[in-house]
């Protein structure tokens, strides 16, 4: 449950005025976004992310408006309801697999349930690496590492962010099926941007910016 | 999980760097709280060597020498002086004790020193064994002389001739122990105390024995304490000084003017002496203290280069945590807990790196100078030093926490290809 209202973002000593059409995603809905690099399709998640404050409008989630909530109260309902995906993805380097979902829960104080985490370990077929340091992954373990931090706290909404732009069409499917299909599991919004057309037939709702 | 597990991980992800850090700054804690406590001790050592004794009388020469010699037994004596004079500055109402001190001779190191009874009242030691000396020939030892040569009451010896323990010069007759100081602390804890007559006697008999003990006297003339004497009469008796303890501080100001004025004897005081002597030592610690500041301040350089590399490289880690639903206020937690321990860890390292190397030293200071000097742990000293680190820490950690404070993480997780 994921609602934008006339969304605009100015970067700060840039010209271009962002203004987005707004988004209204009921329950297990999910919806590709879909543009040429440069036309604000990161922003445009980063602003539903909570993670930039747009110069108007408002984003709510879960009817929680992200506008009305101060800085700390922020981080802790983004923290605990969003997950979020990234092209390349990234785990804190310092830390083993392991260590990472731990953080994961840690920081948006959930309990830590070890066999819900082995249970998604074992789904994204990376159990085996539980202990591994994220150097010694390969790409595709990287990614479903990345899939498995973004729904281990069982968020509301999924945003993510180019997941298969450097995949290859095999593991374009893989990774899309994972994600829709941890969205099902969910009860989860799933948002993706992309300029990958390959990823359009597996969506209802398609948004062209 | 909590915010400890992650900072420790990351300072084990960088082993290299945390090692270098730690290091480093365990080097100039330790160097502080060494050079610090090195020199507490020695100055202690040598003001509780001192005793009461507030004048030392003895031949002219240098002030220090006589006192080095006379009081803290590490160097040679100026001289002798006749016993009839300093018999005869022992009457003045001033003074409360006048000890007669004569010495020459060494046994494995350890002085032997010629004196009355008083001479144990100066350092306040009493018997813990046998009892006093009672005619020529006899010792009552110090502490650490009888702990480190293991001799026991009736055990007897031969001294050797000078302050260095050799086979050359050995006297013929055997001096035997009747008792055993307890521990004082003070110089007499090294001393081999005997009467005068036993000094006396000893130098006196051998003077009848060889021609060659001639040439022998004058090689050592100067450094050498006692002369020989063919009459026993008391006029002709020399002493190498005389300890003086006064009844008020009166004394201080009129006899050592009186002395220095009108005698061929020289008066100095050791407390003057001593702290003169530090004056020019004092200069060395500075100059070590001021070396391990400098390295105090590089190492914690070194820190804040260590995290700010941390905070900068790992950006998007950082940024990372911030999406997961950690505060700014939990990654500045991170990166302080990461300074902190690592300033923790150097000094608990730089206390053991301190007691160490001060052990070594103190051990070597006994093998050379026969002075046991208590390894006394100053806590003064240690919460001064890590009062110092921590400091220096904070402003390091403050610095470095500087990009998280203004970190976009928009901008950081945007950048990510």
């Amino acid at each position: 449950m994921i609602h934008t209202e006339n969304l605009t973002f100015k970067y700060h000593q840039k010209e271009t005025v962002f203004q987005f059409p707004d988004i209204d995603l009921n329950q297990s809905e999910n919806l590709l976004i879909l543009g040429k690099s440069g036309i604000g399709k990161t922003t445009l998640l980063h602003l539903m992310a909570g993670l930039l404050k747009p110069n108007s409008g408002t984003v709510t989630i879960a009817d929680v408006s992200l506008q009305s909530l101060n800085s700390k109260q922020l981080d802790k309902f983004t923290g605990k309801n969003i997950g979020l995906v990234f092209q390349k993805n990234y785990a804190v380097r310092s830390l083993n697999v392991m260590e990472n979902i731990q953080a994961r829960l840690f920081f948006c104080k959930k309990k830590v349930d070890n066999s819900a985490i082995t249970n998604l370990l074992q789904q994204l077929n990376i159990e085996n690496c539980k202990s591994k340091k994220i150097n010694e992954l390969s790409e595709g373990q990287l990614q479903r590492l990345g899939i498995a931090l973004s729904v281990i706290h069982e968020p509301k909404l999924i945003l993510a962010d180019e997941p298969t732009a450097s995949l290859d069409d095999k593991n374009c499917q893989a990774v899309m099926s994972l994600l829709l299909d941890q969205a099902k599991k969910n009860i989860a919004n799933l948002v993706v941007i992309t300029h990958d057309q390959r990823v359009k037939p597996l969506f209802q709702n398609i948004l062209e910016l | 999980m909590n915010i400890w597990k992650i900072s420790i991980k990351n300072l084990f992800h960088k082993p290299l760097y945390t090692l270098l850090s730690i290091i480093s700054l365990a080097i100039s804690i330790g160097l502080l709280l060494g050079i610090r406590q090195l020199d507490t001790a020695v100055k202690q050592q040598f003001d509780n060597s001192l005793g009461n004794v507030d004048l030392v009388i003895g031949a002219k020469g240098s002030p220090l020498q006589l006192v080095l010699a006379s009081v803290m037994h590490i160097d040679n004596p100026t001289g002798n002086i006749s016993y009839q004079e300093a018999k005869k500055i022992s009457k003045n109402p001033l003074i409360k004790t006048a000890v007669p001190i004569s010495y020459g001779d060494n046994y494995k190191g350890y002085r032997i020193v010629g004196t009355t009874e008083q001479f144990a009242t100066l350092y306040e030691a009493a018997l813990d064994k046998g009892q006093l000396v009672q005619k020529p020939m006899e010792v009552v030892l110090g502490y650490t002389v009888a702990q480190q040569l293991n001799l026991k009451i009736g055990d007897t010896f031969l001294s050797s001739h000078g302050f260095v323990d050799n086979d050359m010069d050995v006297h013929s007759d055997p001096l035997t122990v009747v008792g055993i100081y307890k521990p004082t602390q003070k110089v007499i804890d090294r001393l081999i105390v005997t009467n005068l007559e036993s000094i006396w006697e000893a130098h006196d008999h051998e003077n009848h024995e060889g021609l060659n003990e001639h040439d022998d006297h004058e090689e050592h003339e100067d450094h050498e304490s006692h002369k020989s004497h063919n009459e026993h009469a008391d006029e002709d008796k020399e002493i190498t000084s005389l300890l003086i303890a006064f009844k008020s501080p009166m004394g201080l100001l009129t006899i050592p003017r009186q002395i220095n004025d009108k005698t061929s004897m020289q008066a100095a005081l050791p407390k003057y002496e001593v702290e003169r002597l530090f004056q020019f030592t004092g200069i060395g610690v500075k100059v070590i203290s001021w070396i391990a500041y400098i390295i105090l301040i590089i190492s914690c350089i070194t820190i804040f280069i260590s995290l700010f590399k941390m905070v900068k490289e790992r950006a998007f880690d950082l940024a990372l945590l911030r999406t997961y639903g950690a505060s700014n206020f939990q990654l500045i937690k991170i990166v302080a807990y990461e300074g902190l321990l690592i300033g923790l860890l150097a000094t608990v390292l730089g206390v053991i790196i301190s007691q160490s190397g001060l052990f070594f030293v103190y051990r070597m200071i006994k093998e050379e100078y026969k002075q046991t000097i208590l390894q006394n742990l100053s806590y003064i000293d240690i919460l001064q030093t890590s009062l110092w680190v921590f400091v220096m820490i904070v402003v390091a950690i403050t610095l470095s926490i500087l990009p998280i404070i203004s970190m976009n993480v928009s901008k950081i997780l945007s950048n990510e290809k």
